[in-house]
Protein backbone atom coordinates (compact mmCIF):
# COMPACT_ATOMS: atom_id res chain seq x y z
CA UNK A 1 0.00 0.00 0.00
CA UNK A 2 1.85 3.24 -0.79
CA UNK A 3 -1.40 5.18 0.11
CA UNK A 4 1.00 7.70 2.42
CA UNK A 5 3.58 8.24 -0.27
CA UNK A 6 0.64 9.06 -2.61
CA UNK A 7 -0.79 11.90 -0.37
CA UNK A 8 3.13 13.24 -0.15
CA UNK A 9 3.10 12.98 -4.08
CA UNK A 10 -0.33 14.68 -4.55
CA UNK A 11 0.54 17.67 -2.10
CA UNK A 12 3.72 18.28 -3.72
CA UNK A 13 1.73 18.17 -6.96
CA UNK A 14 -0.22 20.81 -5.48
CA UNK A 15 2.41 22.92 -3.93
CA UNK A 16 3.92 23.03 -7.93
CA UNK A 17 0.71 24.17 -9.06
CA UNK A 18 0.55 26.31 -6.44
CA UNK A 19 3.71 27.96 -6.88
CA UNK A 20 2.87 28.06 -10.53
CA UNK A 21 0.38 30.80 -9.85
CA UNK A 22 2.45 32.80 -7.59
CA UNK A 23 5.63 32.88 -10.09
CA UNK A 24 4.63 36.04 -11.93
CA UNK A 25 3.56 37.61 -8.66
CA UNK A 26 6.01 36.60 -6.03
CA UNK A 27 8.84 33.87 -6.91
CA UNK A 28 10.12 35.26 -9.86
CA UNK A 29 10.43 38.90 -8.32
CA UNK A 30 11.83 37.00 -5.29
CA UNK A 31 14.72 35.24 -7.23
CA UNK A 32 15.07 37.60 -9.26
CA UNK A 33 16.17 39.91 -6.23
CA UNK A 34 18.25 36.68 -4.23
CA UNK A 35 20.56 36.74 -7.73
CA UNK A 36 21.08 40.08 -8.29
CA UNK A 37 22.16 40.38 -4.29
CA UNK A 38 24.45 37.47 -4.63
CA UNK A 39 27.45 40.08 -5.25
CA UNK A 40 27.85 38.97 -8.62
CA UNK A 41 29.51 41.29 -10.82
CA UNK A 42 30.25 41.61 -14.65
CA UNK A 43 33.64 40.46 -16.07
CA UNK A 44 35.54 43.79 -16.42
CA UNK A 45 36.83 42.82 -19.76
CA UNK A 46 33.51 44.01 -20.61
CA UNK A 47 32.38 46.52 -18.24
CA UNK A 48 35.57 48.16 -17.69
CA UNK A 49 36.43 48.10 -14.22
CA UNK A 50 35.47 50.02 -11.59
CA UNK A 51 36.12 54.17 -11.79
CA UNK A 52 38.87 54.81 -9.11
CA UNK A 53 39.18 59.06 -9.99
CA UNK A 54 38.13 61.53 -12.21
CA UNK A 55 40.18 64.49 -13.79
CA UNK A 56 38.55 67.55 -14.29
CA UNK A 57 39.14 69.50 -17.42
CA UNK A 58 37.88 72.48 -18.89
CA UNK A 59 33.88 71.55 -19.44
CA UNK A 60 34.65 68.11 -19.49
CA UNK A 61 35.94 65.06 -17.56
CA UNK A 62 37.97 61.93 -17.96
CA UNK A 63 37.34 59.18 -15.66
CA UNK A 64 39.53 56.35 -15.18
CA UNK A 65 39.35 53.33 -14.01
CA UNK A 66 40.48 50.76 -12.45
CA UNK A 67 43.56 48.73 -14.75
CA UNK A 68 41.59 45.01 -16.22
CA UNK A 69 43.53 42.17 -16.41
CA UNK A 70 42.20 39.19 -18.22
CA UNK A 71 41.79 35.65 -16.54
CA UNK A 72 43.85 32.93 -17.29
CA UNK A 73 43.37 31.70 -21.37
CA UNK A 74 40.80 35.06 -22.20
CA UNK A 75 42.39 36.08 -25.44
CA UNK A 76 42.38 39.90 -24.06
CA UNK A 77 45.71 41.81 -23.22
CA UNK A 78 45.59 43.90 -19.52
CA UNK A 79 43.89 47.46 -20.43
CA UNK A 80 43.08 50.43 -18.45
CA UNK A 81 39.94 52.20 -19.37
CA UNK A 82 39.09 56.36 -20.00
CA UNK A 83 36.15 57.63 -19.88
CA UNK A 84 35.83 61.39 -22.18
CA UNK A 85 32.42 62.70 -20.75
CA UNK A 86 29.75 64.04 -21.52
CA UNK A 87 30.19 64.02 -25.04
CA UNK A 88 28.28 66.94 -26.36
CA UNK A 89 30.54 68.66 -24.39
CA UNK A 90 34.04 67.68 -26.16
CA UNK A 91 35.81 70.09 -28.65
CA UNK A 92 36.05 68.49 -32.25
CA UNK A 93 39.55 67.49 -31.25
CA UNK A 94 40.87 66.34 -28.14
CA UNK A 95 44.60 66.13 -27.48
CA UNK A 96 44.92 65.18 -23.72
CA UNK A 97 48.02 64.54 -21.85
CA UNK A 98 46.26 62.02 -19.04
CA UNK A 99 48.21 61.02 -15.59
CA UNK A 100 46.29 57.89 -15.18
CA UNK A 101 47.99 56.73 -11.81
CA UNK A 102 47.58 59.74 -10.18
CA UNK A 103 51.11 59.61 -9.34
CA UNK A 104 51.73 63.49 -10.86
CA UNK A 105 53.38 62.34 -14.04
CA UNK A 106 51.57 61.97 -17.57
CA UNK A 107 51.44 58.48 -18.90
CA UNK A 108 49.61 59.18 -21.96
CA UNK A 109 49.06 61.33 -24.89
CA UNK A 110 45.41 60.48 -26.51
CA UNK A 111 44.41 62.45 -29.48
CA UNK A 112 40.87 61.47 -31.42
CA UNK A 113 38.17 63.68 -33.53
CA UNK A 114 35.05 63.93 -31.74
CA UNK A 115 32.72 63.14 -34.57
CA UNK A 116 28.97 65.18 -34.14
CA UNK A 117 27.15 62.10 -35.63
CA UNK A 118 27.45 59.94 -32.50
CA UNK A 119 26.94 56.59 -34.69
CA UNK A 120 30.02 57.25 -36.70
CA UNK A 121 33.00 55.27 -36.19
CA UNK A 122 36.02 57.07 -33.90
CA UNK A 123 39.46 55.99 -34.50
CA UNK A 124 42.02 57.25 -31.73
CA UNK A 125 46.03 57.60 -30.95
CA UNK A 126 47.83 56.91 -27.93
CA UNK A 127 51.41 57.69 -27.61
CA UNK A 128 52.99 56.01 -24.56
CA UNK A 129 54.48 58.47 -22.42
CA UNK A 130 55.99 55.60 -20.16
CA UNK A 131 56.99 51.86 -20.44
CA UNK A 132 54.02 50.70 -18.57
CA UNK A 133 51.55 51.48 -21.51
CA UNK A 134 51.30 50.09 -24.97
CA UNK A 135 51.14 52.93 -27.86
CA UNK A 136 47.79 52.66 -30.37
CA UNK A 137 48.36 54.14 -34.15
CA UNK A 138 44.57 54.85 -35.80
CA UNK A 139 42.48 52.52 -33.51
CA UNK A 140 38.73 51.72 -33.84
CA UNK A 141 37.24 49.14 -31.92
CA UNK A 142 38.60 45.75 -33.13
CA UNK A 143 39.21 44.05 -29.41
CA UNK A 144 37.64 44.78 -26.19
CA UNK A 145 41.67 45.90 -24.85
CA UNK A 146 42.31 48.43 -27.53
CA UNK A 147 39.71 49.94 -28.55
CA UNK A 148 37.35 53.68 -29.21
CA UNK A 149 33.86 53.59 -29.07
CA UNK A 150 31.01 55.85 -27.98
CA UNK A 151 28.77 54.34 -25.27
CA UNK A 152 25.99 56.83 -24.23
CA UNK A 153 27.15 60.69 -23.39
CA UNK A 154 30.99 59.40 -23.29
CA UNK A 155 33.28 58.04 -25.35
CA UNK A 156 35.82 55.56 -24.18
CA UNK A 157 39.74 54.74 -24.98
CA UNK A 158 40.97 51.29 -23.59
CA UNK A 159 44.53 51.83 -23.26
CA UNK A 160 46.80 48.00 -22.96
CA UNK A 161 48.83 47.62 -20.53
CA UNK A 162 53.04 47.10 -21.90
CA UNK A 163 54.09 43.07 -21.12
CA UNK A 164 56.22 43.25 -18.40
CA UNK B 1 0.80 -5.18 -9.85
CA UNK B 2 -1.68 -2.12 -9.14
CA UNK B 3 -3.96 -2.12 -5.79
CA UNK B 4 -7.48 -3.10 -6.12
CA UNK B 5 -8.16 0.04 -4.15
CA UNK B 6 -6.98 2.26 -6.54
CA UNK B 7 -8.80 3.80 -8.38
CA UNK B 8 -8.36 2.54 -12.27
CA UNK B 9 -8.84 4.58 -15.42
CA UNK B 10 -12.25 4.20 -16.89
CA UNK B 11 -12.25 3.73 -20.61
CA UNK B 12 -12.16 6.67 -21.94
CA UNK B 13 -14.66 8.46 -24.70
CA UNK B 14 -13.28 10.05 -27.93
CA UNK B 15 -14.13 12.66 -26.64
CA UNK B 16 -14.87 14.21 -23.07
CA UNK B 17 -18.24 16.18 -23.02
CA UNK B 18 -18.00 19.81 -23.75
CA UNK B 19 -19.59 21.27 -20.76
CA UNK B 20 -16.72 19.59 -18.99
CA UNK B 21 -14.03 20.22 -20.85
CA UNK B 22 -15.24 23.87 -20.93
CA UNK B 23 -15.26 23.51 -17.05
CA UNK B 24 -11.73 22.45 -17.05
CA UNK B 25 -10.60 25.55 -18.64
CA UNK B 26 -12.44 27.66 -17.03
CA UNK B 27 -9.18 28.54 -14.80
CA UNK B 28 -7.44 29.03 -17.66
CA UNK B 29 -9.43 31.51 -19.17
CA UNK B 30 -9.61 33.38 -15.93
CA UNK B 31 -5.82 33.22 -15.50
CA UNK B 32 -5.53 34.28 -19.27
CA UNK B 33 -7.64 37.41 -18.51
CA UNK B 34 -5.34 38.50 -15.29
CA UNK B 35 -2.37 38.03 -17.12
CA UNK B 36 -3.33 39.60 -20.44
CA UNK B 37 -4.73 42.41 -18.58
CA UNK B 38 -1.47 45.06 -18.32
CA UNK B 39 -0.52 44.22 -22.19
CA UNK B 40 -4.04 44.70 -23.07
CA UNK B 41 -4.22 48.53 -21.71
CA UNK B 42 -1.71 49.31 -23.72
CA UNK B 43 -2.94 52.22 -26.19
CA UNK B 44 -2.12 50.55 -29.79
CA UNK B 45 -5.05 48.44 -31.55
CA UNK B 46 -1.86 46.07 -32.89
CA UNK B 47 -1.15 45.02 -29.27
CA UNK B 48 -4.85 45.26 -28.39
CA UNK B 49 -5.62 42.39 -31.31
CA UNK B 50 -3.17 40.18 -30.64
CA UNK B 51 -3.46 40.22 -27.01
CA UNK B 52 -7.18 39.19 -28.13
CA UNK B 53 -5.80 36.13 -30.50
CA UNK B 54 -2.71 35.18 -28.06
CA UNK B 55 -6.02 34.65 -25.07
CA UNK B 56 -8.15 33.02 -27.61
CA UNK B 57 -5.60 31.01 -28.85
CA UNK B 58 -3.72 29.44 -25.66
CA UNK B 59 -7.19 29.13 -24.12
CA UNK B 60 -8.77 27.06 -27.32
CA UNK B 61 -5.41 24.51 -27.42
CA UNK B 62 -6.53 24.11 -23.58
CA UNK B 63 -10.16 23.22 -24.29
CA UNK B 64 -8.78 20.92 -26.82
CA UNK B 65 -6.64 19.71 -24.55
CA UNK B 66 -9.30 18.67 -22.29
CA UNK B 67 -12.36 17.74 -25.12
CA UNK B 68 -9.55 15.15 -27.18
CA UNK B 69 -7.10 14.12 -24.04
CA UNK B 70 -4.59 14.64 -26.62
CA UNK B 71 -1.70 16.81 -25.12
CA UNK B 72 1.02 16.30 -27.54
CA UNK B 73 -0.89 17.99 -30.29
CA UNK B 74 -2.32 20.77 -29.06
CA UNK B 75 0.92 21.99 -26.83
CA UNK B 76 2.48 21.85 -30.32
CA UNK B 77 0.66 24.52 -31.71
CA UNK B 78 1.38 26.87 -29.23
CA UNK B 79 4.99 25.80 -29.11
CA UNK B 80 5.72 26.25 -32.14
CA UNK B 81 3.79 29.64 -32.75
CA UNK B 82 6.01 30.73 -29.80
CA UNK B 83 9.04 29.18 -31.60
CA UNK B 84 8.13 31.16 -35.28
CA UNK B 85 6.98 34.67 -33.34
CA UNK B 86 9.87 34.82 -31.06
CA UNK B 87 12.29 35.87 -33.56
CA UNK B 88 9.98 38.07 -35.53
CA UNK B 89 9.50 40.32 -32.01
CA UNK B 90 13.10 39.85 -30.89
CA UNK B 91 14.23 40.73 -34.53
CA UNK B 92 12.22 43.97 -34.70
CA UNK B 93 12.56 45.46 -31.12
CA UNK B 94 16.89 44.79 -32.32
CA UNK B 95 16.79 46.67 -35.57
CA UNK B 96 14.75 49.10 -33.73
CA UNK B 97 17.07 49.56 -30.82
CA UNK B 98 20.35 48.90 -32.32
CA UNK B 99 19.47 49.11 -36.25
CA UNK B 100 21.65 45.82 -36.47
CA UNK B 101 21.62 41.88 -35.72
CA UNK B 102 24.79 42.31 -34.76
CA UNK B 103 25.74 42.96 -31.57
CA UNK B 104 27.91 46.01 -31.45
CA UNK B 105 30.96 45.84 -29.26
CA UNK B 106 29.83 49.11 -27.71
CA UNK B 107 26.31 47.44 -26.34
CA UNK B 108 28.59 44.61 -25.05
CA UNK B 109 30.34 47.17 -23.04
CA UNK B 110 27.50 49.17 -22.26
CA UNK B 111 25.87 45.64 -20.86
CA UNK B 112 23.19 45.50 -22.81
CA UNK B 113 23.39 42.32 -24.33
CA UNK B 114 20.08 40.31 -24.31
CA UNK B 115 20.46 37.10 -21.69
CA UNK B 116 18.45 33.68 -22.96
CA UNK B 117 18.74 31.49 -20.31
CA UNK B 118 20.84 29.14 -22.78
CA UNK B 119 24.15 30.46 -21.10
CA UNK B 120 23.16 30.01 -17.52
CA UNK B 121 25.06 26.32 -16.97
CA UNK B 122 28.06 28.28 -18.42
CA UNK B 123 28.45 30.94 -16.06
CA UNK B 124 28.12 28.62 -12.96
CA UNK B 125 31.41 27.71 -12.39
CA UNK B 126 33.42 30.81 -13.21
CA UNK B 127 30.47 32.68 -10.67
CA UNK B 128 31.34 30.33 -8.17
CA UNK B 129 34.85 30.77 -8.43
CA UNK B 130 35.62 34.44 -9.23
CA UNK B 131 32.11 35.70 -8.85
CA UNK B 132 32.22 37.09 -12.10
CA UNK B 133 29.71 36.65 -14.72
CA UNK B 134 31.40 36.15 -18.10
CA UNK B 135 28.34 37.39 -20.04
CA UNK B 136 28.40 41.14 -21.64
CA UNK B 137 25.00 41.43 -20.22
CA UNK B 138 23.85 43.49 -17.27
CA UNK B 139 22.19 42.34 -14.09
CA UNK B 140 19.82 44.83 -13.71
CA UNK B 141 17.75 46.35 -16.33
CA UNK B 142 19.99 48.87 -18.40
CA UNK B 143 18.29 49.86 -20.93
CA UNK B 144 18.46 48.85 -24.67
CA UNK B 145 18.27 44.98 -25.12
CA UNK B 146 19.38 43.96 -21.59
CA UNK B 147 15.73 43.77 -20.91
CA UNK B 148 15.12 43.12 -17.12
CA UNK B 149 18.53 42.19 -17.18
CA UNK B 150 20.48 38.41 -15.86
CA UNK B 151 18.71 38.36 -12.78
CA UNK B 152 15.83 38.66 -14.03
CA UNK B 153 16.31 35.82 -16.85
CA UNK B 154 17.95 33.67 -14.10
CA UNK B 155 15.23 34.07 -10.93
CA UNK B 156 12.69 33.03 -14.12
CA UNK B 157 14.39 30.26 -14.60
CA UNK B 158 14.84 29.23 -10.87
CA UNK B 159 10.73 29.66 -10.53
CA UNK B 160 10.47 27.82 -13.90
CA UNK B 161 12.42 24.58 -13.24
CA UNK B 162 10.94 24.43 -9.80
CA UNK B 163 7.64 24.04 -11.63
CA UNK B 164 7.96 22.29 -14.92
CA UNK B 165 11.43 20.47 -14.67
CA UNK B 166 12.62 19.61 -18.26
CA UNK B 167 9.08 20.56 -19.18
CA UNK B 168 10.81 23.58 -19.56
CA UNK B 169 11.61 22.76 -23.04
CA UNK B 170 8.01 21.85 -23.83
CA UNK B 171 7.07 25.08 -22.22
CA UNK B 172 8.69 27.70 -21.62
CA UNK B 173 11.78 27.11 -24.79
CA UNK B 174 11.27 29.97 -27.20
CA UNK B 175 13.56 28.57 -29.55
CA UNK B 176 12.55 24.70 -30.05
CA UNK B 177 9.36 25.39 -31.28
CA UNK B 178 10.90 26.08 -34.79
CA UNK B 179 12.93 22.71 -34.88
CA UNK B 180 9.37 21.06 -33.71
CA UNK B 181 6.96 22.92 -36.59
CA UNK B 182 10.29 21.50 -39.03
CA UNK B 183 9.85 17.70 -37.33
CA UNK B 184 5.70 18.28 -38.00
CA UNK B 185 6.17 18.96 -41.50
CA UNK B 186 6.77 15.36 -43.20
CA UNK B 187 3.73 12.69 -43.02
CA UNK B 188 7.21 9.79 -42.45
CA UNK B 189 10.75 10.19 -41.23
CA UNK B 190 13.16 9.53 -44.03
CA UNK B 191 15.98 8.54 -41.72
CA UNK B 192 14.60 6.13 -39.40
CA UNK B 193 17.86 4.30 -37.85
CA UNK B 194 19.74 7.23 -35.48
CA UNK B 195 22.53 5.44 -33.57
CA UNK B 196 21.46 5.89 -29.74
CA UNK B 197 24.87 7.63 -28.76
CA UNK B 198 23.72 10.42 -30.36
CA UNK B 199 21.56 11.19 -27.47
CA UNK B 200 25.20 11.34 -25.79
CA UNK B 201 25.52 14.78 -27.23
CA UNK B 202 24.18 17.31 -25.08
CA UNK B 203 26.26 16.28 -22.28
CA UNK B 204 29.53 16.73 -24.66
CA UNK B 205 28.49 19.87 -25.70
CA UNK B 206 27.75 20.80 -21.65
CA UNK B 207 30.98 19.61 -20.59
CA UNK B 208 33.19 21.21 -23.31
CA UNK B 209 31.44 24.39 -22.94
CA UNK B 210 31.29 24.59 -19.21
CA UNK B 211 35.47 24.02 -19.05
CA UNK B 212 35.68 26.43 -22.00
CA UNK B 213 33.48 28.95 -20.95
CA UNK B 214 35.79 28.86 -17.73
CA UNK B 215 39.00 28.54 -19.18
CA UNK B 216 38.46 31.46 -21.96
CA UNK B 217 36.39 33.61 -19.38
CA UNK B 218 33.61 33.92 -22.10
CA UNK B 219 29.99 32.36 -22.83
CA UNK B 220 31.71 29.87 -25.00
CA UNK B 221 28.50 28.51 -26.81
CA UNK B 222 26.89 32.09 -27.57
CA UNK B 223 30.29 32.89 -29.09
CA UNK B 224 30.79 29.51 -31.52
CA UNK B 225 28.05 27.01 -31.22
CA UNK B 226 25.20 28.56 -30.41
CA UNK B 227 22.67 27.78 -33.97
CA UNK B 228 19.50 30.60 -32.59
CA UNK B 229 21.73 32.91 -33.44
CA UNK B 230 21.18 32.75 -36.94
CA UNK B 231 17.25 34.47 -36.13
CA UNK B 232 17.99 36.36 -33.00
CA UNK B 233 21.47 38.21 -33.12
CA UNK B 234 25.07 37.67 -33.42
CA UNK B 235 28.33 38.82 -32.97
CA UNK B 236 28.89 41.38 -35.00
CA UNK B 237 31.66 40.17 -37.21
CA UNK B 238 34.62 42.84 -36.99
CA UNK B 239 37.28 40.18 -38.62
CA UNK B 240 37.76 36.95 -40.05
CA UNK B 241 37.03 35.47 -36.58
CA UNK B 242 33.84 36.87 -36.56
CA UNK B 243 32.78 35.79 -39.89
CA UNK B 244 33.35 32.25 -39.18
CA UNK B 245 31.46 32.20 -36.19
CA UNK B 246 28.65 33.13 -38.44
CA UNK B 247 29.00 30.69 -40.63
CA UNK B 248 28.86 28.41 -38.04
CA UNK B 249 25.73 29.58 -36.47
CA UNK B 250 24.15 29.43 -39.67
CA UNK B 251 25.11 25.95 -40.83
CA UNK B 252 24.04 24.68 -37.19
CA UNK B 253 20.81 26.54 -37.80
CA UNK B 254 20.00 25.18 -41.03
CA UNK B 255 21.21 21.33 -40.25
CA UNK B 256 19.68 21.00 -36.64
CA UNK B 257 17.00 22.80 -36.87
CA UNK B 258 15.97 22.89 -40.35
CA UNK B 259 17.27 19.84 -42.62
CA UNK B 260 17.08 17.32 -39.35
CA UNK B 261 14.15 17.81 -38.13
CA UNK B 262 12.77 17.22 -41.59
CA UNK B 263 14.31 14.41 -42.25
CA UNK B 264 14.17 12.44 -38.49
CA UNK B 265 10.76 14.14 -37.42
CA UNK B 266 12.96 14.50 -34.20
CA UNK B 267 14.12 17.49 -32.53
CA UNK B 268 17.30 17.23 -33.25
CA UNK B 269 19.00 20.15 -32.23
CA UNK B 270 17.16 19.73 -28.43
CA UNK B 271 17.89 16.05 -28.39
CA UNK B 272 21.63 15.86 -29.76
CA UNK B 273 23.51 19.30 -28.87
CA UNK B 274 21.68 21.42 -26.77
CA UNK B 275 23.57 22.20 -23.32
CA UNK B 276 21.33 23.75 -21.70
CA UNK B 277 19.02 20.70 -22.12
CA UNK B 278 21.21 18.59 -20.48
CA UNK B 279 21.37 20.60 -17.73
CA UNK B 280 17.75 21.19 -17.45
CA UNK B 281 17.41 17.35 -17.43
CA UNK B 282 19.44 17.34 -13.78
CA UNK B 283 16.89 19.34 -12.57
CA UNK B 284 13.78 16.70 -13.73
CA UNK B 285 14.40 14.55 -10.88
CA UNK B 286 13.00 17.70 -8.71
CA UNK B 287 9.86 17.94 -10.43
CA UNK B 288 6.98 15.98 -8.84
CA UNK B 289 5.59 14.96 -12.19
CA UNK B 290 6.95 12.34 -14.95
CA UNK B 291 6.16 10.43 -17.43
CA UNK B 292 5.22 5.94 -16.53
CA UNK B 293 5.24 3.00 -18.41
CA UNK B 294 2.43 0.62 -17.37
CA UNK B 295 4.42 -2.62 -17.78
CA UNK B 296 1.03 -4.49 -17.07
CA UNK B 297 -0.69 -2.68 -20.03
CA UNK B 298 2.85 -2.34 -22.37
CA UNK B 299 2.80 -5.03 -25.38
CA UNK B 300 5.39 -3.76 -25.88
CA UNK B 301 4.99 -2.10 -29.63
CA UNK B 302 7.87 0.85 -29.56
CA UNK B 303 5.35 2.98 -30.71
CA UNK B 304 6.47 5.81 -28.19
CA UNK B 305 10.02 5.45 -28.56
CA UNK B 306 9.46 6.21 -32.38
CA UNK B 307 6.67 9.02 -30.91
CA UNK B 308 9.39 10.71 -28.99
CA UNK B 309 10.98 13.73 -30.66
CA UNK B 310 13.99 13.48 -28.41
CA UNK B 311 14.37 9.62 -28.31
CA UNK B 312 13.86 9.90 -24.13
CA UNK B 313 12.83 6.04 -24.75
CA UNK B 314 15.12 2.94 -24.90
CA UNK B 315 13.95 -0.37 -25.04
CA UNK B 316 15.40 -0.61 -21.57
CA UNK B 317 13.59 2.26 -19.71
CA UNK B 318 10.61 1.22 -21.12
CA UNK B 319 11.24 -2.68 -19.59
CA UNK B 320 11.88 -0.50 -16.36
CA UNK B 321 8.85 1.74 -16.78
CA UNK B 322 9.65 4.77 -17.63
CA UNK B 323 11.53 7.48 -19.66
CA UNK B 324 15.10 8.62 -19.82
CA UNK B 325 16.10 11.55 -17.30
CA UNK B 326 16.01 13.91 -20.61
CA UNK B 327 11.99 13.44 -20.96
CA UNK B 328 10.49 16.91 -21.40
CA UNK B 329 7.30 16.07 -20.37
CA UNK B 330 5.78 16.93 -23.80
CA UNK B 331 2.95 14.08 -23.93
CA UNK B 332 3.65 12.59 -27.67
CA UNK B 333 4.47 9.02 -26.12
CA UNK B 334 1.12 9.13 -23.87
CA UNK B 335 -0.72 10.24 -27.27
CA UNK B 336 0.79 7.82 -29.47
CA UNK B 337 -0.01 4.90 -27.23
CA UNK B 338 -3.01 2.95 -28.42
CA UNK B 339 -2.83 0.72 -24.89
CA UNK B 340 -2.87 3.78 -22.42
CA UNK B 341 0.21 2.25 -21.34
CA UNK B 342 2.35 5.35 -21.33
CA UNK B 343 0.78 7.72 -18.44
CA UNK B 344 1.38 11.27 -16.98
CA UNK B 345 2.08 10.24 -13.45
CA UNK B 346 3.22 12.07 -10.04
CA UNK B 347 6.15 10.67 -7.88
CA UNK B 348 4.64 8.37 -5.45
CA UNK B 349 1.24 7.31 -6.46
CA UNK B 350 0.84 4.62 -8.02
CA UNK B 351 0.82 4.24 -11.69
CA UNK B 352 -3.20 3.31 -12.37
CA UNK B 353 -4.07 6.11 -9.82
CA UNK B 354 -5.75 8.06 -11.67
CA UNK B 355 -3.32 9.14 -14.65
CA UNK B 356 -5.60 11.49 -15.99
CA UNK B 357 -5.29 13.91 -12.68
CA UNK B 358 -1.78 13.51 -13.18
CA UNK B 359 -1.86 15.53 -16.71
CA UNK B 360 -4.54 17.93 -15.40
CA UNK B 361 -2.03 19.13 -12.68
CA UNK B 362 0.89 19.46 -14.78
CA UNK B 363 -1.02 21.28 -17.66
CA UNK B 364 -2.55 23.29 -15.13
CA UNK B 365 0.85 24.34 -13.51
CA UNK B 366 2.50 24.08 -17.49
CA UNK B 367 -0.13 26.93 -18.63
CA UNK B 368 -0.03 28.64 -15.86
CA UNK B 369 3.32 29.45 -16.35
CA UNK B 370 3.42 29.63 -20.55
CA UNK B 371 0.37 32.00 -20.74
CA UNK B 372 2.06 35.02 -18.72
CA UNK B 373 5.90 34.22 -20.13
CA UNK B 374 5.26 32.58 -23.40
CA UNK B 375 2.14 34.27 -24.27
CA UNK B 376 3.76 37.41 -23.67
CA UNK B 377 6.58 36.93 -26.41
CA UNK B 378 3.34 35.51 -28.94
CA UNK B 379 1.86 38.66 -28.51
CA UNK B 380 4.91 40.69 -28.97
CA UNK B 381 5.30 38.66 -32.25
CA UNK B 382 1.65 38.98 -33.36
CA UNK B 383 1.60 42.89 -32.46
CA UNK B 384 4.75 43.38 -34.45
CA UNK B 385 3.33 41.36 -37.54
CA UNK B 386 -0.12 43.28 -36.99
CA UNK B 387 1.78 46.81 -36.57
CA UNK B 388 2.06 46.66 -40.23
CA UNK B 389 -1.84 46.45 -41.06
CA UNK B 390 -3.31 48.39 -38.06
Amino acid sequence: MKLPTAKLGYTAAGVTVFAALLVPFILWGSFTKAFAGLGLHVDEVYSGGPKVRTIQLAGYAIDVHRPVTPHMLQSEKPFVQLDWRPAKALPPHISDVVDVDGDGQPDLRVEFDVLEDAKAPLRVNVDALNSHYESMRDVGKQKFSSLIVRVDDAILVRVPLASK
Amino acid sequence: MASKALVHRPSQPAFRSAGKSALLTLPVLLWSLLMFARPFADPQASVKIAVGIATVFMVTLFFMMMRTWSTYRWRRYFFVALGLLFPVGFIHNVMVMRGTMGIPIEEMIAGRTPFCFIPIPLLILPAALTKTLVFPGSILPHGGMSGGGMAAMAGLWLAATIVLGKGWCSYACFFGGIEEGMAAVPTRAKVKKIDPRWRYGPWAVLLVMVLLSLALFEPAYCMWLCPFKAVSEYVAARDKVGMIQNGIFVVLFAGLVIALPLLTKKRTQCAFFCPFGAFQSIFNKLSVFEMRIDKARCTPCVLCRNACPTMSLTPESIGRGETLMSCMKCGACVDECPKDAVVWHIKGTDINMNPERARLMFLYAAWALAIPFAGSIIVDGLATILHVFV
